[in-house]
């Protein structure tokens, strides 16, 4: 048994530290939920679990479409019920309003007739004395709010005068069918005079029933429009949920969308909600510890909506950068995203060029991945990112981590001062690009190892779910290079001192073990060796899991101590 | 019948019958979807006298959704756009209804040309010479009413003086500041060209040096 244990020298001191030990001893062996069916293999992964949220995991809340309408339900009732108006009508008030209900209650007790010419439920109870007072009014209430024109101009321009009905505002219910029109009438839209069925909000602008369906269609499917307005030249009476039913009653998926549109705009709305951005998802998450953009300085709110997917629909409910990027906080994330887009190109520059060789200064290619540079005039050895002698790097490149401030400075005495900025900023990137790549080359990865699975089922006697291991492990290095990636793109903004050189430990010894995990996952496969390597695998990914737990949490509690220090000034902070 | 076929047909044809409009709406080819609109320029405006065409295009879903419609003769004016013919007007955009028509909506095109919103531009150089001054602005519309529009004084005036007159305004210049730079053995083209690209007129002039200037002649 000893010898399926037969790490390198590298590896023997995996398990020195004390924090590693009291983790491990914290865990437990408890299965977690996303394991079906793998009880058997479970006892090998003590992989820490869910049960008592970590540091760095965010209370957040999947909600369902209908559950999300049932909020909406609540709210129109509460409406309904003090101003006395149908549910259509309360519908329509909240949504002119964007579900704030106290401002609603206010300016609705202040002036009900304003509020709802303005919602679109009725009409201005007189025609306005000029088309300019009647502007404000009328950009309210349409739907378009991000119309620069003023709106007034195209009463004056089409010179026409507003053939609005007479008749006195009315509050309206349900939208209604009209009675028969008296003969002969035309739809002035389709001009088809074989029509024989019209419809009309309160305002009496009758259509006919196609164009209607022709017209909500167009604005539903189309313009993703929740606030349907009436066909007639400047009327801005809104349909009411009901009246568009109604017309859609042939078209249920184009209702069903409507409906959609009314929980995105509620949603929308809601600093708490934030709608699943994966395309064709319907979950909301609920998460209030993040509806606070002040809150972002201190947490970094990674959710997850209920859809039964793979990958699951993991989203930031902060900012749309990236689905996980922690452990670094919305606002430095972006920071790095901005420096690197604008950077790209003068990194691209020094990248393709040639870099002096630091002993005899001729120059030098960088060929291949490897930093491992070997001067072809003098056999002087270096690394290419830091400049720095090889000898002083190890067996392992992984030091190189850290980018030293003095020491670098020295190496690159010879280089210009600008380009030692933009070296330092070069570190981090390559680096941050490194793990960017290599965890999207993980789908390769992945079929590799499902190829490899394939094959120890046949070479050896292990079962389907006993070679799990192996994709459970190439699940691992993902997460984790992910973790990886991010954590350089808050080193390079990290204040230098011992907050730091922590940081950086911990992301020493999180990349060591994700490589030799890696490794060890590209290593051929010898048949009698296959109970030796699972048991390797096995442990590495467990051990490469608690490395990343003890990054992902020391660095979201030093958030919430407020003990990161910044070189550079990130929004909200002092 | 298809709804939007039949609708556009009577556009056409009811358009076609009204002797009273001077509005005019005629196919380019043989699709009902793809036409020519054409109206004069209004009275008592820089295009008066011309004659102005506009491409019409018919989405899928008209009349639900709005017309298409761009200026196919060249037109100064803040609203279009000097270099496409593309138009802003919010009737073709989100104020269209359903009950508006090629012909109603043309005519909100041509009194457009009444009354231009320079504070809602879709030609921010054009519009800035509107504010800047009306006048020079007018001289320059009416040229090009003149040479893209067929308007008055166009016709006959085939002398070369002329044009390289007529470039001048078009560019919305003065002569004199065109003849200065000349007179330092610059080109009159190129002359033209700076000048414009540069926006050398109204309250810029007093802003941009003659160095300045001359710094882009040379290059
Ligand atoms: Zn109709
Ligand atoms: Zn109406
Ligand atoms: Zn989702
Ligand atoms: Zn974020
Ligand atoms: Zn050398
Ligand atoms: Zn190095």
């Amino acid at each position: 048994m000893s010898s399926d244990y037969d790490y390198s020298d590298d590896d023997g001191d995996y398990y020195d530290e004390d924090d590693m030990m009291s983790t491990q001893d914290d865990e437990g062996s408890a299965p977690s939920d996303d394991d079906m069916d793998m009880d058997a293999f479970n006892d090998d992964f003590s992989v820490p679990t869910r049960n008592a949220r970590k540091s760095y995991e965010i209370e957040h809340e999947s909600l369902s479409q209908t559950a999300i309408e049932k909020l909406m339900a609540a709210d129109i009732e509460h409406i309904s019920g003090i101003f006395g108006v149908d549910e259509g009508t309360a519908s329509l008030l909240l949504r002119h309003m964007n579900w704030n209900k106290e401002r609603l209650i206010e300016k609705y007790m202040d002036n009900a007739s304003a509020v709802s010419v303005a919602a679109g439920i009725s009409l201005p109870s007189r025609s306005p004395p000029s088309s300019s007072a009647a502007a404000p009014i009328r950009s309210q209430g349409s739907s378009a709010r991000s119309s620069s024109v003023p709106l007034g101009r195209t009463t004056r321009q089409r010179g026409k005068p507003n053939s609005r009905s007479p008749t006195p505002a009315l509050m309206h219910g349900s939208g209604r069918s009209q009675a028969a029109k008296p003969e002969p009438f035309v739809c002035p839209i389709c001009f088809d005079d074989s029509q024989t069925s019209f419809l009309a909000l309160s305002c009496d602008h009758s259509f006919c029933a196609g164009c209607w369906n022709a017209y909500v269609t167009t604005k539903i499917r189309e313009e993703g429009e929740h606030a349907i307005r009436c066909m007639a030249e400047e009327c801005s009476l809104v349909a009411p949920d009901s009246f568009v039913q109604n017309v859609l009653s042939e078209d249920p998926p184009t209702w069903g969308r409507f409906q959609e549109l009314l929980v995105r705009h509620f949603v929308g709305s809601n600093p708490n909600l934030k709608y699943c951005p994966y395309p064709s998802c319907t979950f909301t998450v609920s998460c209030p510890a993040a509806s606070h953009k002040s809150a972002l300085t201190t947490i970094v709110p990674t959710v997850q909506c209920g859809a039964v997917a793979t990958p699951p629909h993991k989203f930031c409910f902060g900012c749309p950068i990236e689905a996980d990027h922690r452990p670094v906080i919305c606002g430095v994330a972006k920071m790095w995203l901005k420096k690197c887009r604008d950077d790209s190109e003068t990194a691209n520059w020094i990248k393709s060029n040639t870099k002096e060789c630091s002993k005899c200064m001729s120059t030098i290619e960088k060929n291949g991945g490897c930093n491992h540079m070997t001067c072809k005039k003098c056999k002087h050895e270096f690394c290419w990112v830091c400049m720095g002698p090889w000898s002083e790097h190890g067996t392992a490149w992984y030091s190189c981590n850290r980018f030293d401030e003095k020491e670098g400075v020295d190496a690159r005495d010879a280089q210009s001062k600008s380009r030692a900025s933009l070296e330092r900023y070069l570190h981090y990137y390559n680096r941050w690009a490194n793990h960017e790549q290599s965890a999207k080359l993980s789908v390769e990865l992945y079929s590799k190892t499902e190829k490899k699975m394939e094959e120890m089922q046949i070479t050896s006697d292990l079962t389907w779910i006993e070679v799990q291991f192996m994709k459970k492990a190439v699940d691992e290095v993902e997460k984790c290079r992910t973790t990886l990636k991010w954590t350089y793109a808050m080193a390079y903004y990290l204040d230098k001192g011992n907050e730091k050189e922590l940081f950086e430990d911990n992301q020493r010894d999180l990349e060591k073990a994700v490589e030799d995990l890696s490794e060890l996952l590209e290593s051929q496969i010898d048949a009698e060796l296959i109970p030796s390597l699972r048991q390797k695998v096995t442990d590495k990914t467990v051990y490469v899991s608690k490395r990343n737990e003890i990054m992902l949490e020391d660095t979201a509690k030093g958030f919430l101590d407020g003990r990161w220090a910044w070189n550079v000034t990130v929004e909200g902070f002092d | 019948m298809d709804a939007r076929l039949r609708r556009v047909n009577k556009e056409i044809a009811d358009c076609k019958n009204d002797r009273s409009s001077n509005i005019r709406i005629d196919l380019i080819d043989s699709s009902p979807f793809h036409l020519k609109g054409s109206f004069p320029g209004p009275q008592d405006t820089p295009y008066e006298g011309g004659h102005f065409e506009v491409d019409i295009v018919i989405p899928d879903s008209y009349p639900f959704q709005p017309v298409k419609m761009k200026f196919i003769t060249k037109v100064y004016h803040p609203n279009v756009s000097s270099a496409s013919g593309a138009i802003c007007l919010d009737i073709l955009k989100d104020a269209w209804s359903p009950v508006l028509t090629l012909k109603s909506t043309l005519i909100s095109l041509q009194s457009l040309l009444c009354s231009p919103e320079p504070n809602d531009p879709q030609d921010a150089e054009v519009a800035k010479h509107y504010t800047t001054s009306k006048r020079s602005f007018d001289d320059t519309a009416r040229y090009w009413t003149q040479i893209y529009a067929g308007g008055p004084g166009s016709r006959g005036k085939t002398e070369t003086k002329e044009s390289v007159r007529d470039e001048v305004a078009i560019a919305g210049l003065e002569k004199a500041h065109v003849d200065q730079f000349e007179a330092l053995g610059f080109e009159r083209g190129k002359v033209i060209d700076v000048l414009r690209r540069l926006n050398y007129r109204g309250a810029n002039v007093s802003k941009i040096t003659e160095d300045r200037i001359v710094e882009e002649l040379l290059k």
